[in-house]
């Protein structure tokens, strides 16, 4: 791989990261709705009280001067104060950021795991059973609202048969000393079974709301490209030599079928932090997408600046990861 | 046999090891925004520091002021109130609680820039305290700018914190650094999780006036945030949870078929009403108001929607508030003179109106404009966010943006100050409906000062009977706070003011 190029696709993120910053604060500009109104609520307060709180946020200054006191100050690293929290958007978002990371690499995990193997058995028995079955359960799966299948699973699986907890990220005694702030990681690292035990059976339920979309987006896609690619000479050819049919199907066929599944699945992981918003609250996961959710409804527009930047920058390096396992996967491809 | 017993005898051993402790949990609706008392805005995050922080005053589930951290106190002027603090408190280090702490904890709420170059968010809260005067060391004076009869009822919001613990930490470490006085202390906070407390042993017991007075029943107690109410629903039937906030009506049958638990109720602190257009548009006209107000069933809505779990106003202010008129006249459901009171406004063929609402609402507003169609309303019904809905309705005497919007006004301290005069005074924040009459203004700023209890509840009885007849809104009722709880706990009690105070709640097996 060139450092070129990564240095290009870095300063590429400039302009991405202005607009956003553009989009975003014209966007909350003109959505009705006023910080300073809701987070007073129903209290008795004076013009002038209001007008200190109003002042106390920067909310009192013109739209233009808050703009680019925002990226003047955003450039040193400065994204202001939460309004709720009272403490640097940065901490706040910093705090949940590692529950978001492990719930979506859970969620991408599951999907590839479910979705690789029944797409290459899919297309290896077209049109048997088992390939219509994938492919209802595949439309099932990406038409399911999250809000709607989370709240299915925790009825059976918590309510019903109180295999796995309903909400929550750890119980109260499998406390970690963080190394990672990845409890999966984290309690093997420390030699916690309890608690890599724990942590997984809080996370197996939110993981697959959050993971079976795309699990079933990969899956058609796996599905096709191996059709393609069992179609092509070189695989006849392999048969032809009497190579046998797992080697035929995992040493030739699987390793180029894969090339768009690996695209589209680094293109889907950005979705998963939309998602999160969906599953973070559903199972009551302290994640970032529950922590943007309501900070919206509650115009914390110094926190939503932050985290939209946020997820801009993720995008933007999730393609470029899928640029280059592209180039890995194929190496006829370059950057 | 007699191997059995044994068998027998060292499982029950096992079962109580000392591990188990009783752990209550609550699934509570929100997380804390921060754990210092004095840098929010937010009841849910009192609701959750109030088990560690402990207050001057408190109040008892029916709402009775108590004193807390104080003996008790008296009001030597109109202007001037004298706390006696109780002997031998300490905060959870095991530092004693002075007079010089409560001076702290109140200049760090009301005073300009007291919290670290920040003015506290809850200053507005103790507006007219104007200065903290230590006598003793466990007597304090509290001088205010105006007379100002509510501070007894203003001051169970706020918790005292330890000066020499914010001198040590420093002011933004308080967000997660907790000494209180509370009957518990915090074990660690799980943002966004969940905050884990367990017991002070040291707690001086609590209000004398609130049985029973002693350390904590349970040793550790969690708040465990689940947003969601159906999965929190299904953690309470689960049995992950013991007690959660904000059971929705519609959930209630669920908790009420488990046999593990229990639905229990109190009377909310927030008035539900039609907030009408009264500048412009047909509820300028008085009749059209009168008119929807008749054609309401608001039982009928209370009954099928609010599973009944709600009383019927007749005014702004609930009937537990002080200074309610308790004789306000009602509107009845009379579709017949809903009708006629529309013709006679030149609407003899109905009306065609637009109800806006927020989400949550959607299906009480469905069943008002249902019921309302007898009366000859067609109803549309249009669903908004809520922060949206604000900015059109509360304008502060600009012009408002809509006909009517189904809100509501909530009043945790049951004091008119903090219901009445925003939603009805000319051009207040939480006006809604543009109402404006010089006499109710002038009665409300009179009681607002009005050191005399019944002369107060007089000035706000005569406002109200204005008020009422004419309806710049059509009051609808002041709905329960609804509890799903475990038959496990025992001695605790929802209390209006929506907190979840711990300190007397037990678990059984």
């Amino acid at each position: 791989m060139n450092v070129g190029k990564l240095i290009e696709r870095l300063l590429q993120l400039i302009p991405v990261l202005l607009g956003v910053s553009v989009i975003v604060f014209v966007m909350m500009l003109v959505t009705p709705g006023d910080p300073v109104e809701i987070m007073l609520g129903d209290q008795h307060v004076t013009e002038e009280q209001e007008q200190a709180l109003r002042h106390d946020m920067g909310l009192d200054l013109p739209p233009h001067e808050r703009f680019f006191k925002f990226l003047s100050n955003a450039m040193t690293g400065d994204f202001g104060l939460s309004y709720y929290h009272r403490q640097p958007v940065t901490e706040v978002i910093a705090s949940r950021l590692p529950a978001t990371i492990e719930l979506s690499l859970a969620a991408l995990i599951f999907a590839l795991l479910v979705s690789i193997p029944l797409g290459v058995l899919a297309a290896v028995r077209k049109n048997s059973i088992l390939d219509r079955i994938s492919t209802v359960t595949s439309l099932f799966g990406v038409s399911m609202p999250g809000f709607w299948f989370g709240i299915l699973l925790i009825l059976f699986f918590a309510v019903n048969l109180r295999w796995l907890p309903v909400s929550g990220r750890a119980g109260f005694s499998s406390e970690v000393e963080p190394i990672t702030h990845l409890l999966l990681i984290d309690s093997l690292l420390r030699g916690r079974v309890d608690a890599f035990w724990d942590a997984l059976k809080h996370i197996i339920l939110p993981a697959i709301t959050l993971g079976l979309p795309m699990a079933s987006i990969l899956m058609r896609v796996t599905r096709a490209s191996m059709l393609d690619v069992l179609n092509c000479d070189y695989i006849t050819f392999a048969e032809a030599k009497g190579l046998r049919k797992s080697q035929i199907l995992i040493k030739h066929a699987l390793r180029n079928a894969l090339i768009p599944t690996v695209t589209v699945a680094a293109l889907q992981t950005g979705s998963l932090l939309g998602g999160n918003m969906v599953v973070e609250t559903v199972f009551g996961w302290p994640g970032l997408g529950r922590l943007v959710v309501e900070s919206i409804f509650v115009r914390n527009y110094p926190l939503i600046q932050a985290a939209v930047l946020f997820y801009a920058v993720t995008y933007v390096m999730l393609n470029f990861l899928a640029d280059i396992l592209y180039t890995v996967l194929n190496p006829k491809v370059r950057l | 046999m007699f191997k059995k017993s044994l068998i027998a005898l060292g499982m029950a051993g096992m079962l109580a090891v000392p591990g188990m402790a009783a752990e209550l949990k609550v699934g509570f609706s929100a997380d804390a925004l921060t754990l210092d008392p004095a840098n929010h805005r937010n009841r849910e995050t009192e609701t959750i520091i109030r088990n560690m922080f402990d207050g001057l005053v408190t109040r008892d589930s029916q709402m009775n002021v108590v004193a807390e951290l104080a003996e008790g106190w008296t009001a030597i002027d109109p202007t001037t109130y004298e706390f006696k603090l109780r002997e031998g408190v300490t905060f959870h280090d095991g530092s004693p609680f002075t007079a010089a702490d409560v001076k702290f904890s109140l200049d760090r709420l009301t005073k300009e820039n007291a919290m670290g170059g920040q003015t506290s968010p809850r200053q507005s809260l103790l507006s007219a305290l104007a200065d903290v005067e230590v006598v003793d060391d466990l007597t304090v004076r509290l001088k205010l700018s105006d007379p100002w009869p509510i501070l007894p009822a203003m001051l169970p919001f706020q918790e005292l914190v330890s000066a020499a613990h914010v001198a040590a930490v420093g002011e933004e470490a308080m967000a997660d650094a907790v000494n209180g006085t509370g009957p518990f202390k915090l074990v660690e906070w799980r943002k966004g999780q969940s905050v884990i407390m367990e017991r002070y042993d040291g707690y001086y017991g609590g209000a004398g006036d609130i049985a029973p007075v002693g350390p904590a029943c349970v040793e550790r107690v969690i708040f465990q945030v689940i947003p969601e109410n159906a999965s929190r629903v299904a953690a309470l039937l689960a049995g992950e949870v013991h007690i959660i906030d904000k059971l929705p009506a519609h959930m209630v049958a669920q908790v009420e078929a488990n046999p593990d638990t229990k639905v229990m109720a109190v009377n909310g602190t927030r008035t539900s009403y039609i907030a009408l257009n009264n500048q412009e548009g047909p509820f300028a006209d008085i009749r059209v108001r009168k008119a929807l107000a008749h054609a309401i069933d608001r039982q009928l809505v209370v009954d099928k929607i609010l599973g009944g779990n709600a009383s019927l106003t007749n005014g702004i202010l609930s009937p537990d508030a002080f200074g309610k008129n308790k004789n306000l006249p009602a509107y009845e459901y009379d579709p017949e003179e809903a009708q006629a009171l529309l013709a006679e406004a030149g609407f003899a063929d109905g009306l065609e109106v637009t109800l806006d609402v927020d989400g949550a609402n959607k299906e009480i507003a469905e069943a008002i404009a249902a019921v309302a169609a007898k009366g000859g309303f067609r109803i549309n019904v249009t669903v908004r966010e809520s922060s949206m809905l604000v900015s059109r309705f509360r304008t502060k005497g600009e012009p408002i943006d809509g006909q009517m919007w189904l809100t509501s006004w909530g009043n945790g301290s049951l004091d008119p100050v903090g219901i009445f005069v925003p939603t009805h005074r000319t051009a207040d924040r939480g006006n809604s409906s543009g109402y404006s009459n010089a006499n109710v203004d002038a009665l409300l700023d009179e009681a607002n000062v009005e050191t005399d209890r019944a002369r107060r509840a007089e000035l706000y009885a005569e406002a109200e009977a204005i008020v009422n007849a004419d309806l710049p809104k059509v009051y609808l009722w002041v709905a329960q706070d609804l509890y799903g709880v475990s038959t496990k706990v025992t001695g605790w009690q929802p209390s209006s003011d929506s907190r979840i105070n711990l300190h007397d709640a037990c678990l059984s097996d």
